[in-house]
C-alpha cells in the first residue's frame, strides 16, 4: 500500500479583473512564494516534481510548457505541463508521489485572462471545425442548450439558478482574494441582458487574473514539515464525449464517473451524508446544481429547491462554494479547480477567517473545463 | 504581493500587442465526406448504425464511440426530427451584442440516436418546446458546397 498524500502548502495571488502591473510569470512567482513559505520549503532544494496546467491558445504562446519552470524554482528539475484543469494536475502529481520515487510535488495553474483580447474567439476555436464552427456561434450557446435541457428534465427553474449567483457572489464578499464579489438580488436578474437564453450575463462567471500553487507531500514527508496536513483521500477524473452530437445534455456523466473514482479510493459509499462542505464548478449558475446531482450530493428533483431553502448556503446543512465559487471569485480558465482547492484547504485547516465553517473536516472539490468540454476532475479531502 | 518591487503608477504598466497567425485545413473524414456529399447531391441525411450497441450516429462515423465497433452500415435518417433543446444566442463570436439574435437547436433526426446542432428559424423562442417536430430547410441545390451550412436551418413542421 502506497503512502497517503497530503496538501502541505497553498499559495494564491489576489484575483483581479486586470493586472497590468504584473506579467503572468510574476503572478505565478507570487503564488509560488506564498505556497513555499506556507509549506516551509525551499523549492530549489526540496521539491522533487512540478506539474503546471495551461493551454497554448489561452496563453497566446506556442509550446507554453517551456515558459513555466523559472518562476516556480523548477529550472533543471522534473517539470511538465498538462492541458487540463489544475485538479487534473493534482491527480497527475498524486500518481507521481504514489510511485515512491518522489516525496514532494508542486502543482500550479493561473489565469492572465485580461491579456486575451479575443476570449470568445479562442473558445469558439474549440468547437468542431466541420460540423459546428461553420455556424458561427458564440460558445455560450452550448451552455444555453444544456441549461434548457437540464431545467426541462430536472424541474429546476432559471430563478433557482439565479439563486446560485446571489449566494456565491454574496459569499465572496467575505473572501479577501475574490475578484467578482457582489451583493446581487433576484431583481438584478430581471434586468440582466440575455447571453444564450435562458442564460443571462449574471449566470456566467466573469474572468479574473490570478494564480494558485499547491504543495503536495507523501505522508512521511508531510510529517517532517511544520504545516498541518490536509489529506487528499481520493482523486478522480474523466472525459465524456467531445462531440456535441453524442453527449448527454441533461446529466454530465463524466462528473459522476470522476467522482466514483475518487470516492472509491476514499472508501466513501454515501457521499450525500459524508461531506461537511463542497467546492464545485459554477462556471454557469446551473452547473453548480447539475454538478451537485452528478456528484451524488443532491437529487435532481430537489436541488433547485435546496438552494432556495438555503441548504447550500454558508449556514446551511451542507454549504456549497462558501468561497464564492467561480461566480464570486472569478473565472480562471485552468485555475478554476485549484481556486476551489485552495479555499477548501483553508477551511479544513481552520484558516478561512471570516468564511470559516464550524464543521469542516471533510470536503469534495470538483472542476469542469468549461464549454465545449466534457472534462472533469474530483478530489476528496479530510483533516 | 510577494514581489519586492512593484509598478505603482498606471502609466508605467506597459503591454505589447501580438497575434497568433494560425491557419488550418480540416478534414471531414471518410464518413463525414460521404455524409456531406449525399446531403448536397441527394438531399438525403445518412446515419451509421452500430449493430453491436444500437447507436445510430448522425453525422455518421466509421467507429462507435461507445463500444469501439467498426461501423460499416449506412442508413437513411430524417430529414425530419424532434427538438431536444434550444437557445437564443445574443452574443457574437467577438463577444459583442448581436443586432439579430440567433436561434439554435439540438435536433434528433428520425431514426438517429444522436442529435445535431443547427440554426433554427420560422419560430419565436416562446413557440419552441422540447419534442417539437422540426424539418430542415436546404440551400438551393446550385449553391450548395458540401458543407454543414448546406442546411440553412431547421424550422417547425
Amino acid at each position: 500500500m502506497s503512502e497517503r498524500i497530503a496538501v502541505v502548502g497553498i499559495g494564491a495571488t489576489q484575483f483581479r479583473t486586470i493586472t497590468p502591473d504584473v506579467s503572468y510569470k510574476e503572478l505565478m512567482f507570487d503564488a509560488a512564494v506564498r505556497a513555499y513559505d506556507n509549506a516551509g520549503i525551499d523549492p530549489r532544494r526540496d521539491v522533487d516534481t512540478f506539474v503546471t496546467c495551461a493551454e497554448d491558445y489561452i496563453e497566446g504562446t506556442s509550446i507554453f510548457d517551456e515558459y513555466v519552470p523559472d518562476q516556480l524554482g523548477a529550472a533543471l528539475k522534473q517539470v511538465h505541463t498538462i492541458t487540463g484543469d489544475g485538479l487534473h494536475g493534482v491527480a497527475a502529481a498524486v500518481m507521481q508521489l504514489r510511485t515512491g520515487r518522489f516525496s514532494l510535488a508542486v502543482v500550479e495553474a493561473h489565469s492572465k485572462a485580461s491579456n486575451i483580447l479575443t476570449p470568445d474567439g479562442v473558445a469558439a476555436c474549440a468547437q468542431d471545425p466541420v460540423y459546428v464552427r461553420p455556424l458561427c456561434l458564440n460558445s455560450h450557446f452550448i451552455a444555453g442548450l444544456e441549461m434548457n435541457r437540464f431545467c426541462a428534465e430536472s424541474g429546476v427553474t432559471p430563478g433557482q439558478c439565479a439563486q446560485v449567483a446571489v449566494k456565491n457572489r454574496g459569499n465572496a464578499l467575505s473572501n479577501p482574494i475574490a475578484g467578482q464579489a457582489a451583493k446581487l438580488t433576484l431583481e438584478d436578474f430581471r434586468h440582466a441582458r440575455p447571453v444564450a437564453l435562458p442564460l443571462t450575463e449574471l449566470d456566467v462567471a466573469q474572468s479574473v487574473d490570478g494564480a494558485v500553487v499547491v504543495v503536495l507531500a507523501t505522508e512521511s514527508r508531510a510529517r517532517e514539515l511544520r504545516t498541518k496536513p490536509v489529506w487528499l483521500t481520493g482523486a478522480g477524473w474523466c472525459n465524456g464525449s467531445p462531440n456535441l452530437e453524442t453527449r448527454d445534455w441533461a446529466s454530465p456523466k463524466y462528473v459522476t464517473t470522476a467522482a466514483a473514482m475518487a470516492y472509491k479510493q476514499a472508501g466513501i459509499t454515501d457521499p450525500r451524508h459524508y461531506f461537511d462542505f463542497a467546492e464545485v464548478d459554477d462556471t454557469y449558475t446551473y452547473k453548480e446544481l447539475q454538478h451537485l446531482v452528478a456528484l451524488g450530493l443532491a437529487n435532481a428533483c430537489d436541488v433547485g429547491r435546496d438552494v432556495e431553502l438555503g441548504k447550500t448556503a454558508t449556514k446551511g446543512k451542507r454549504p456549497v462554494n462558501v468561497s464564492g465559487g467561480a461566480l464570486g471569485m472569478g473565472h480562471m480558465y485552468e485555475c478554476i479547480g485549484l481556486a476551489r482547492l485552495y479555499c477548501a484547504v483553508q477551511q479544513l485547516r481552520g484558516e478561512a477567517g471570516m468564511q470559516q465553517l464550524d464543521k469542516a473536516r471533510t470536503a469534495v472539490v470538483q472542476a469542469w473545463r468549461g464549454v465545449p468540454t466534457a472534462s472533469a476532475a474530483v478530489l476528496t479531502l479530510a483533516t | 504581493m510577494a514581489l519586492k518591487e512593484r509598478i505603482n503608477l498606471p502609466g508605467e504598466a506597459r503591454t505589447w500587442y501580438g497575434e497568433l497567425p494560425v491557419q488550418s485545413l480540416y478534414t471531414a473524414g471518410d464518413a463525414g465526406d460521404r455524409f456531406l456529399k449525399t446531403l448536397k447531391e441527394k438531399d438525403q441525411f445518412m446515419g451509421s448504425p452500430c449493430t453491436a450497441c444500437g447507436e445510430v450516429y448522425v453525422p455518421p462515423k466509421l467507429y462507435c464511440e461507445k463500444c469501439m465497433a467498426e461501423l460499416k452500415d449506412w442508413i437513411k435518417v430524417g430529414p425530419d426530427g424532434a427538438l431536444e433543446s434550444w437557445t437564443e444566442v445574443h452574443v457574437g463570436l467577438d463577444g459583442k451584442r448581436l443586432a439579430q439574435a440567433q436561434l439554435v437547436g439540438l435536433i434528433r433526426l428520425d431514426g438517429a440516436t444522436t442529435s445535431m446542432v443547427h440554426l433554427l428559424a420560422g419560430a419565436e423562442p416562446n413557440d419552441l418546446c422540447i419534442g417539437m417536430r422540426m424539418t430542415p430547410v436546404m440551400k438551393p441545390a446550385a449553391k450548395r458546397e458540401g458543407a454543414i451550412t448546406d442546411i440553412l436551418h431547421f424550422r417547425p413542421k
